[in-house]
């Protein structure tokens, strides 16, 4: 499970890297609002535009799929029940249960939203250092009134540090469960318990450590804000990403009508 | 003398805060452990999303859960499958995401509330588990135009016995852990 690298930051010098990250999360959030009611065709759109960002952090289509294998099974799995749930024209039956064409092309085009939101998140992720992603949400909170951006930006780091700790500790706990044949239990509940509960002293005391070390070092909310390197491009970025929204939502007029009427 | 208020206040929200995320990463976690015990996996994300209302009450708990929507609107991929951004807080399963926000604080409240014993902490769990129930599955039945009988039947009904063990689950590692996070 630490294997996962989906939340790993990639230092590299891609536009992607450059990129001011408030920009970034504007774009995110566009694209994954869009992909919500995109056709096939939008989509395909989508990916296309999308592919030449993925080559530029050194991935090709087969590095992707191998890299999000564990959610492309899922991701199959939700076709397929799709394919056979949805009522209409039947294509084929295994062992008396109907494929219908109606629900291929369902569980198809929302394999393929989910695939695209998969990858923007993935394109994120690994170009946005840690830092940037808390100076961005102290940005955006900041007018909020009633909540404590600092505070917020400060747990949204502790997060990111936390991650691959738990990652590394509930993959090392899983083995050691195994290796003492916990694999072969019966009992869920006992599975659930020598799983979780381990993990969770664990983790619980090295964030007690955590706070000591904070505390010892006089830690204070009241610190430099933060500051932020746009790259140049961000406008390009923006007319470039708004154009696709506005395309894909063109391509896409019959879902749109149906969802919105 | 204000200073010195601020800066005790700090050291004193510095524990529950490292807590609050250290819990936002456990459910982020959650929905990448799978526990195989039969032919559906269980997965703990909605397990540690109770456990964040029981341990950290109900201010910290639902501070933690709003963080972990925030995060995953943000674009890290923290939501269930690994996917994330603001559309899907819109899409089919929203109103499990956003139900997270009373679910934690309805037990974290009743937990308070009731008091902390292992059957104290069920009854606060159920509670939370039916606000969680009560708007996903409305959310659901109106994102696919679904009947009630379907929307239960998709959206309830075969997570059920699932929730049922994270349930038992959760309240033996309740037990557990609160002293760890009282010392």
């Amino acid at each position: 499970m630490a294997d996962l690298t989906l939340f790993s930051f990639n230092a590299g010098t891609t536009a992607l890297h450059d990129l001011d990250v408030r920009v970034k999360t504007g774009l995110v959030c566009m694209l994954s609002m869009t992909l919500f009611f995109a056709g096939f065709f939008a989509c395909l759109i989508c990916f296309l535009a999308l592919y030449p960002l993925i080559r530029s952090q050194g991935l090709t289509l087969l590095h992707l799929i191998l890299r999000l294998k564990g959610f492309l099974l899922l991701l199959i799995i939700m076709a397929a029940a799709r394919a056979v749930t949805v009522p209409g024209e039947p294509v084929f039956s295994i062992l008396d249960v109907e494929i219908t064409r109606q629900g291929l092309a369902q569980g198809t085009l929302v394999a393929a939203r989910f695939f695209l939101v998969m990858v923007i998140g993935m394109l994120f992720a690994v170009t946005t250092r840690p830092a940037d992603l808390k100076s961005a949400a102290q940005w955006f909170l900041a007018p909020v009134p009633f909540i404590p951006e600092k505070r917020v930006g400060l747990m949204i780091s502790l997060f990111l540090r936390f991650f691959p700790l738990i990652l590394a500790q509930a993959g090392q706990t899983a083995d050691a469960v195994n290796a003492r044949c916990g694999s072969f239990r019966k009992n869920p509940v006992r599975r659930i318990r020598s799983l979780t509960l381990p993990l969770l002293k664990k983790t619980v005391m090295a964030a007690d450590h955590l706070s000591l070390a904070m505390t010892a070092r006089c830690y204070s909310e009241n610190r430099t804000d933060p500051a932020f390197n746009p790259g140049g491009k961000e406008r390009i970025f923006l007319i470039a990403g708004a154009g696709l929204c506005l395309g894909m939502v063109l391509l896409s007029r019959e879902s749109v009508r149906m969802i919105f009427w | 003398m204000p200073e010195t208020n601020t800066a005790v206040s700090q050291t004193d929200n510095l524990r529950p805060m490292v807590h609050a995320a250290l819990f936002v990463a456990l459910i982020s976690v959650g929905a990448f452990i799978a526990i195989p015990i039969g032919p559906v996996p269980i997965v703990l994300q909605n397990m540690f999303v109770l456990l964040a209302g029981l341990l950290l009450g109900p201010v910290w708990g639902t501070a933690c859960v709003a963080v972990y929507l925030l995060v995953g609107m943000a674009g890290l991929p923290v939501f269930a499958g690994g996917t994330s951004g603001i559309g899907k807080l819109f899409g089919p399963t929203g109103g499990y995401l956003l139900g997270y926000l009373p679910a934690v604080l309805v037990t974290g409240a009743l937990s308070r509330f009731l008091g902390k014993t292992g059957f104290r902490d069920i009854l606060a769990m159920i509670a939370g588990s039916a606000v969680l129930y009560s708007i996903g599955v409305p959310w659901l039945k109106l994102a696919f135009s679904l009947s009630w009988g379907q929307a239960v039947s998709m959206g309830l009904a075969p997570f059920l016995l699932g929730d049922a063990v994270k349930l038992a689950g959760a309240v033996i590692i309740a037990k557990k852990i609160r002293p760890l996070l009282k010392e």
